[in-house]
C-alpha cells in the first residue's frame, strides 16, 4: 500500500463513497460494503474491481451482467465491484474510477480502458500498490507500457482477425474487382484500427476495392449519414462493412433509403441483439461474435489465477471469435 | 467680444435621413447655455457629437480656438468634456464609488486601492452635497434622483472645460435641483462652459446666460436668455405664435359623483403606509410628492404589480373588497397603467408601434382560436397613433427608434386601445417635447370627459394644477394632504409634501 | 386644436400602414439561399454524384428529425430561454417506442401516442420548473439532459432495439413521391409554426415575452402559461423526432442524439435567430437545418476526413452567423 500515503485525507471517505456507489451499480448482488475498506479487506476471499466503459453500451452491460452471474455462480471465490463510465470518451472519469479503486484496497482491477494510452500511467500506480490489473477488450498500448516499464496482461478477442473472419463471410457473394466501402469506429480507438485492418485485409487477399472509408464514430445515425452519401458517390458498392453493429444498422437503413435494401451486402461487429434480427430478416450478412458477456469473465478468471500464483507468468490470453450468420441463428 | 470656447459650424449627421442641416453653436467660458428644442429637434444628437459619442457627417467644431473632432467618449473626456446623460448610464450593482471612479479606479500594483477610493469618493460626493449618501452603498439601491446626482458627480470630479447636462433635473426633487444650481453657479465662476437640456422653461430662465433654439435639426436662434421669456422660448422651438402657455382659463371639471376606485388603507411598507383615496368618473386625480416619496410604489401596488401587505381597493358600486396579486387581474376589472420607465416595462423597444399598441387587446383582433386579423390590427393601430399625432414613419417601425414624446404616446395608445375604466399615469410626460405633453393633456381632457377616472403621478407640479381636479400629496410613503382647485396653493402643496419627512425626523430627534 | 402642430414644421405625414410584401417578406432569406446554393455547388463541383435527385430525396430524408426539433428549439430562443434536453429527450421518447414495440408488442398507432405524451412530459417539467421556480432554464433542460438520458437507458436496458419494418414507412419514400411522410410532416410543422409565430395571439405574446417580459407583465398578460407552453412544445416535438428518427433508422438507440440540441441550436442561429430571446424566425431556423445538412452530406460524400468536416462545419456556422449580423446591422443603419 505504498502508493496509498500520496492520497489525500479525503481518501478514506472518497473510497467508501466509490464502493457504496458501486455497490449500488452493481445492484443486490454486489459484495458487502466494507466500512473501513482502506484497512484492508476483513473478508478472506479477494476483491475483483471490473471497470468498464460506458455501462449505457449494450456490448459492456452484457460484459458486466456475465460477470456478476459469474460471480454469483462462484461467490464463495471472490467479490466483484462493477463500475463504469457515463461516456464511452471520458478518459479522466475512468482514470479516477482507477484510483478510487486502489484507494477502496482491492486485491485485483479487470479493466476495458477507454483510451489505450492514457489509462497506463494510473494502472501502474494500481501495480504499484500491489494490485493485479487486468486488461480486457480494449488493448492498452505496448510502447507506451514498456516506457512506463510494467507488464499488464491482455485477455481478449483478436479484433483483427475476427474482423477478417467476418469479411471473408463475404466471399463467394463478391467478386474480384468488386467496389466495398468500410464504416470506421473512432480512430483513435485502438479496436476500431484492428477492426478495420482486419477488413482491408480481407480486401486485399480477395481482390475487392475499398472505395470509400469514413469514421462514424460507432453512431448509428452518423452512419446513417455516411453511408447513404458513399452510396450516392459511388453507387457501384457491393458491400459495406461496418466496424460494429450500430453503424451496420445505420447502413441497413442509408441502403433502404436509397433504394439498396435488396442487394446491398453488410457485415458488422460485436453481435448485439439488435443485430441478431436484422441477420434473421437478411439484411445484414454477418457479425463477429466475441462473446461479449465472457469477456469480462476470462479476465477475471485470468486475474484470480494470478492471485492464487503470485509466481504465475503474466501473459496475455486470446479468447475466440466466432462469426455470426442466419445460418449460426438457426 | 468673449472668445468661444467651444464652436460648432455647419454640423450634419445623417442616420438613415438627414436629423442634423448644419447646426451652428458656440458657447463661450463661463457660461451656462441653454439648448432647446422640441424632442427630436437633434438637442441630444448635437451633445451626443460634441461629446464622442457618435461621428458627425459633415460640418466643423473647435475648442479653445483649435480644430476639434472627437473619435469616441474617451478623447472627448481628455480633451475636457464631459456629458452627463437623460438615461443613467450606472452600473446598478456596483457601489457609488466605484461608479464615480468607474474607468479611473485609483490602483496600487494593478490592485484597487480601496482606501484612496473611498478618500476620493467622499470629496466627489461632498463636493455637490451629497453628504447623507454612503460611497459603499450599492448604486441600484439609491433613488433615481439620487442616482443622477452621483452620475453628474462623476462627471464634475473630473478636468472639465465644456460639461453638457442633458436633463439634469428631470429625476431630482426641488432640494436636490437647488444644490445642483449652486454648483452649476460655482463652475461658471471657475470658467467652465455648460450646455444645458431642459425642457423646464423656468429653470432656463433663471440659470442660463444665453440660449440656442434648435427646430428640425437647424439653428432657429441663439438669445441672451433675459430677453425672452418661456412663452418665447415655446414660440421659438415652435416656430409659431402661441396665445396660450397655460390652459388654465380653458379647464373644465367633468368629474361626476360616483366612484370608480376607492383605495382603502392600502400598504407595503416602507414605501406605501396605510395610504387610501377614492377617483370618481370623470375625475383627474393628482398625486404630488417628492421623488421617493412612495407614488410609484403606490401606483404598482394598486395595479398588483407589487403584492400590497394590507388594506383594499373596492370598485365602483361594487362592495367586494379586493387587492389584485398580478396586472392580469386588474386589467380584467377595467384598470390600465402607463409606467414610468417605457424602458424597463413600458415598452417593447425592439419591437414595432404596432405589436406594442395591440399588445392588451389582441382577443378584439383574433379569431376564437387565436389567429390574427392583422389588417384590422393595423388600421386601428394606425388611426389611434394618427389621432395622438404621433411621428412615425411607419406601424412597423420599432418603438426605440421614436422620440421620447412619441414613444410616450404608444405607451398611452395600448390602454386606450384596450380601454378601461380606471387609468394610472405614472410621470406620463417626463421628458417628453412639449407638444406631446400639449397632446397628453387634451387627452386627460377628453378621457375625463368620457366618463374615466385617471390618478397621475407627477413630479410637475405646474402638470397637475394644469390638470387635475384634485391632488393628492404623499410624503415619506403616506398622504399628508387633498387639495381641490378651490384650496389648493403652491406653498399648501409643498408644505405638505415635506411634512411626512419632517415628522419623523422629529421622531427620530 | 390649434397646437396639435406644436413642434412639428414639416408638413405632417400621417400614420403610414405597411402591408409586408412577398418581396420584402422574402429579404431575409434571399443570404441564407444564396449561401446555400454556393454549398451546393462547391460539393457539385467536387463530388461525382452531389448534384442528383437521390441526393435530393436523401437530403429529404435526413432533415425532418433535426427539423422538428429546431421548430421547438427556435420557440424556446425566442421566450428567452434554451432547451439543452432535447436530444435526449428524443432518445428517450424512442426508447419509449422500442420498448413497448419489441418488449411490449404494442402496434406503432399506440406506442407514438405514448412517445410523444413522453416528450411532451418532459418539456412540461422544463417548463414548469424554470417557470415557476425562476431557475434558468439552461439549469433545468440541462438537468433533463441527463435524467431523460438515464430514462432511455433504462428502459432500454441500455440496448439498441431493433423494430424493423413496422416502422419504416414513417421515413421511408412513398411510392410515386422521392419524399418520406416525415418529410411532409416536419415541412408542415415548419409552416405551422411560422403560422403560429407570425400569425396568433400565442406567437405575438412569446415574441413580446422574449423582448421584455416585465412590460408584458405590465400589460396585464400572465406570461407563465405561454413560457410553459414553449417547453412542452418543444418537448413535444422532441418526441416526434424520436418517432422519426426510429422510422429511419428501423431501430431504437438509447444513444441516440447526442449532442443533437447544439444542431439545432446551430441552426437556429444561422437562421438569425437571438439567444437573448424575442428574435426568430421558423422559416430561416429551417434554412439553417439545411445548410447544416447539406454540409453534413456533401461532407461525407466527397470522403472529407473527420478533422477536415468538424473544422469546415464550424466555420460556416461562424461565416453564416456573421453575415446574418452584418446584414442586420446594414438594415438598422439604412432603417
Amino acid at each position: 500500500m505504498t502508493s496509498i500515503h500520496a492520497r489525500s485525507w479525503s481518501s478514506s471517505m472518497l473510497a467508501s463513497l466509490a464502493v457504496m456507489a458501486s455497490s449500488i451499480a452493481a445492484g443486490c448482488g454486489g459484495p458487502d460494503v466494507d466500512s473501513q475498506p482502506t484497512d484492508g479487506a476483513a473478508s478472506d476471499h479477494p476483491r475483483v474491481a471490473l471497470i468498464m466503459k460506458s455501462l449505457a453500451n449494450e456490448f459492456f452491460s452484457t460484459m458486466a451482467d456475465g460477470a456478476q452471474q459469474h460471480q454469483r455462480e462462484h461467490a464463495e471465490r471472490y467479490e466483484l465491484v462493477v463500475n463504469g463510465i457515463k461516456d464511452e470518451r471520458d478518459l479522466s472519469r475512468q482514470v479516477a474510477l482507477v484510483e478510487e479503486m486502489v484507494a477502496a484496497g482491492v486485491d485485483a482491477i479487470v479493466i476495458a480502458p477507454a483510451d489505450s494510452k492514457a489509462l497506463v500511467p494510473a494502472l501502474r500506480r494500481a501495480r504499484d500498490a500491489g494490485i493485479v490489473v487486468v486488461n480486457i477488450d480494449n488493448r492498452l498500448d505496448k510502447e507506451v507500457l514498456e516506457q512506463e516499464g510494467i507488464a499488464i496482461p491482455f485477455v481478449g478477442p483478436d479484433n483483427r482477425n475476427g474482423a477478417l473472419a467476418v469479411a471473408k463471410s463475404l466471399e463467394g457473394k463478391l467478386a474480384t474487382g468488386d467496389a466495398i466501402a468500410v464504416l470506421e469506429g473512432i480512430r483513435t480507438s485502438f479496436n476500431g484500427t484492428q477492426r478495420r485492418l482486419g477488413f482491408e485485409e480481407a480486401a486485399s487477399g480477395a481482390g475487392w476495392e475499398i472505395v470509400d472509408s469514413q469514421s462514424a464514430q460507432w453512431e448509428m445515425s452518423k452512419a446513417n449519414t455516411i453511408a447513404s452519401s458513399m452510396l450516392r458517390e459511388h453507387p457501384e458498392i457491393k458491400a459495406i462493412l461496418a466496424a460494429n453493429d450500430s453503424m451496420a444498422l445505420g447502413a441497413v437503413a442509408a441502403a433502404k433509403a436509397t433504394g439498396r435494401g435488396g442487394d446491398l451486402l453488410i457485415v458488422g461487429f460485436d453481435n448485439i441483439s439488435a443485430v441478431q434480427d436484422a441477420i434473421k430478416e437478411g439484411r445484414v450478412l454477418a457479425t463477429a461474435d466475441q462473446h461479449g458477456d465472457q469477456l469480462a469473465v476470462f479476465g477475471i478468471e485470468h486475474a484470480l489465477t494470478l492471485l492464487d500464483d503470485p509466481e504465475a507468468k503474466v501473459e496475455d490470453r486470446e479468447t475466440p471469435v466466432d462469426v455470426v450468420t442466419a445460418e449460426t441463428l438457426r | 467680444m468673449t472668445r468661444s470656447l467651444l464652436e460648432t459650424r455647419g454640423v450634419i449627421k445623417d442616420y438613415a435621413v438627414r436629423v442634423l442641416h448644419g447646426v451652428d453653436l458656440d458657447v463661450r467660458a463661463g457660461e451656462i447655455h441653454a439648448l432647446l428644442g422640441a424632442n427630436g429637434a437633434g438637442k441630444s444628437t448635437l451633445c451626443r457629437i460634441i461629446a464622442g459619442l457618435t461621428r458627425s457627417s459633415g460640418g466643423t467644431m473647435t475648442l479653445g480656438g483649435e480644430t476639434y473632432s472627437p473619435r469616441d467618449k474617451q478623447q472627448a473626456e481628455s480633451c475636457g468634456i464631459q456629458i452627463v446623460q437623460q438615461e443613467l448610464n450606472l452600473l446598478s450593482t456596483l457601489s457609488v464609488a466605484e461608479n464615480l471612479f468607474f474607468n479611473r479606479l485609483p490602483r496600487r500594483l494593478g490592485v484597487i486601492d480601496r482606501g484612496a477610493l473611498r478618500r476620493r469618493a467622499r470629496v466627489a460626493l461632498d463636493r455637490i452635497g451629497l453628504n447623507e449618501i454612503d460611497a459603499d452603498t450599492a448604486t441600484g439601491t439609491l433613488g433615481v434622483g439620487q442616482q443622477q446626482l452621483v452620475e453628474i458627480a462623476s462627471a464634475l470630479d473630473r478636468d472639465c472645460r465644456v460639461l453638457i447636462l442633458d436633463e439634469p433635473t428631470a429625476a431630482l426633487t426641488g432640494d436636490e435641483s437647488r444644490r445642483l444650481f449652486r454648483w452649476l453657479d460655482e463652475l461658471r465662476s471657475q470658467g467652465v462652459g455648460m450646455i444645458y437640456i431642459s425642457h423646464r422653461l423656468e429653470e432656463v430662465t433663471r440659470l442660463a446666460d444665453r440660449l440656442t433654439v434648435l427646430r428640425d435639426g437647424r439653428t432657429a436662434a441663439t438669445v441672451a436668455a433675459h430677453e425672452v421669456s418661456p412663452d418665447g422660448m415655446v414660440q421659438l422651438m415652435t416656430g409659431e405664435t402661441s396665445d396660450e402657455s397655460s390652459h388654465a382659463g380653458q379647464w373644465r371639471s367633468h368629474a361626476g359623483s360616483h366612484s370608480l376606485l376607492r383605495v382603502v388603507g392600502l400598504s407595503r411598507l416602507p414605501m406605501v403606509d396605510n395610504v387610501s383615496l377614492e377617483v370618481r368618473a370623470g375625475e383627474r386625480l393628482g398625486i404630488a410628492g417628492l421623488v421617493g416619496s412612495g407614488r410609484t410604489e403606490l401606483l404598482r401596488a394598486i395595479f398588483g404589480a407589487d403584492r400590497a401587505e394590507a388594506g383594499e381597493l373596492y370598485l365602483g358600486e361594487d362592495p367586494t373588497p379586493r387587492r389584485f396579486d398580478h396586472p392580469s387581474a386588474a386589467v380584467a376589472h377595467g384598470m390600465a397603467m402607463v409606467t414610468e420607465d417605457r424602458k424597463q416595462n413600458g415598452l417593447l423597444l425592439s419591437l414595432s408601434l404596432l405589436i406594442n399598441t395591440t399588445l392588451c387587446s389582441l382577443d378584439r383582433f383574433s379569431s376564437k382560436l387565436g389567429y390574427l386579423h392583422r389588417r384590422a390590427e393595423a388600421s386601428e393601430t394606425a388611426r389611434l397613433l394618427e389621432s395622438l399625432e404621433t411621428r412615425c414613419t411607419s406601424i412597423e417601425q420599432a418603438v426605440g427608434t421614436l422620440s421620447g414624446g412619441n414613444q410616450q404616446k404608444v405607451a398611452v395608445a395600448k390602454w386606450l386601445l384596450r380601454d378601461a375604466d380606471v387609468f394610472l399615469f405614472d410621470e406620463p410626460t417626463r421628458g417628453i417635447d412639449v407638444a406631446a405633453r400639449r397632446r397628453l393633456y387634451r387627452l386627460f381632457d377628453s378621457l375625463a370627459r368620457h366618463g374615466k377616472g385617471l390618478v397621475i403621478v407627477s413630479s410637475d407640479l405646474d402638470e397637475l394644477l394644469e390638470t387635475c381636479d384634485r391632488i393628492t400629496v404623499m410624503s415619506a410613503g403616506r398622504v399628508t394632504g387633498t387639495f381641490d382647485r378651490s384650496s389648493w396653493s403652491r406653498d399648501a402643496i409643498m408644505r405638505a409634501s415635506f411634512a411626512g419627512y419632517r415628522r419623523s425626523g422629529e421622531e427620530v430627534a | 386644436m390649434k397646437h396639435q402642430d406644436v413642434g412639428e414644421t414639416s408638413p405632417k405625414r400621417s400614420v403610414r400602414q405597411t402591408t409586408s410584401s412577398l418581396l420584402a417578406s422574402s429579404i431575409p432569406y434571399v443570404g441564407m439561399v444564396a449561401v446555400l446554393g454556393v454549398l451546393v455547388l462547391i460539393f457539385g463541383l467536387m463530388s461525382r454524384n452531389f448534384l442528383s435527385l437521390t441526393t435530393l430525396a436523401s437530403l429529404a430524408n435526413q432533415i425532418p428529425d433535426l427539423t422538428v426539433i429546431s421548430v421547438g428549439m427556435t420557440l424556446v430562443l425566442i421566450v428567452a430561454g434554451i432547451d439543452l434536453s432535447v436530444g435526449s429527450v428524443l432518445a428517450l421518447s424512442s426508447a419509449v417506442v422500442g420498448a413497448l414495440m419489441v418488449d411490449g408488442g404494442w402496434p406503432l398507432w399506440a406506442a407514438v401516442p405514448a412517445c410523444l405524451l413522453a416528450g411532451a412530459g418532459c418539456g412540461c417539467f422544463n417548463g414548469v420548473v424554470s417557470v415557476y421556480a425562476r431557475i434558468p432554464s439552461f439549469i433545468v433542460t440541462l438537468g433533463m439532459l441527463e435524467i431523460a438520458r438515464g430514462g432511455a437507458y433504462l428502459i432500454t436496458d441500455s440496448r439498441t432495439k431493433y423494430i424493423g419494418s413496422s416502422v419504416e414507412w414513417i421515413g421511408t419514400p412513398m411510392p410515386g413521391l422521392f419524399v418520406s411522410p416525415a418529410f411532409l410532416l416536419a415541412v408542415a410543422i415548419v409552416v405551422c409554426g411560422q403560422l403560429l409565430l407570425t400569425r396568433t395571439v400565442f406567437g405575438r405574446y412569446l415574441v413580446a415575452i422574449g423582448t421584455n417580459a416585465e412590460a408584458v407583465r405590465m400589460a396585464g398578460i400572465r406570461s407563465e402559461p405561454y413560457a410553459i407552453s414553449v417547453f412542452a412544445i418543444s418537448g413535444l416535438l422532441a418526441g416526434l423526432g424520436g418517432v422519426i428518427q426510429t422510422s429511419r433508422l428501423s431501430s431504437a438507440d438509447p444513444n441516440a442524439a447526442v449532442g443533437l440540441e447544439l444542431a439545432a441550436i446551430a441552426a437556429c442561429v444561422i437562421g438569425g435567430t437571438s439567444l437573448a430571446g424575442g428574435r426568430g424566425s421558423i422559416i430561416s431556423t429551417f434554412f439553417g437545418v439545411l445548410m447544416i445538412t447539406v454540409l453534413q452530406t456533401g461532407l461525407a460524400q466527397v470522403g472529407a476526413s473527420d478533422p477536415t468536416k468538424r473544422i469546415i462545419t464550424g466555420s460556416v456556422i461562424v461565416v453564416a452567423v456573421l453575415l446574418d449580423a452584418l446584414r442586420r446591422n446594414w438594415g438598422k443603419a439604412h432603417d
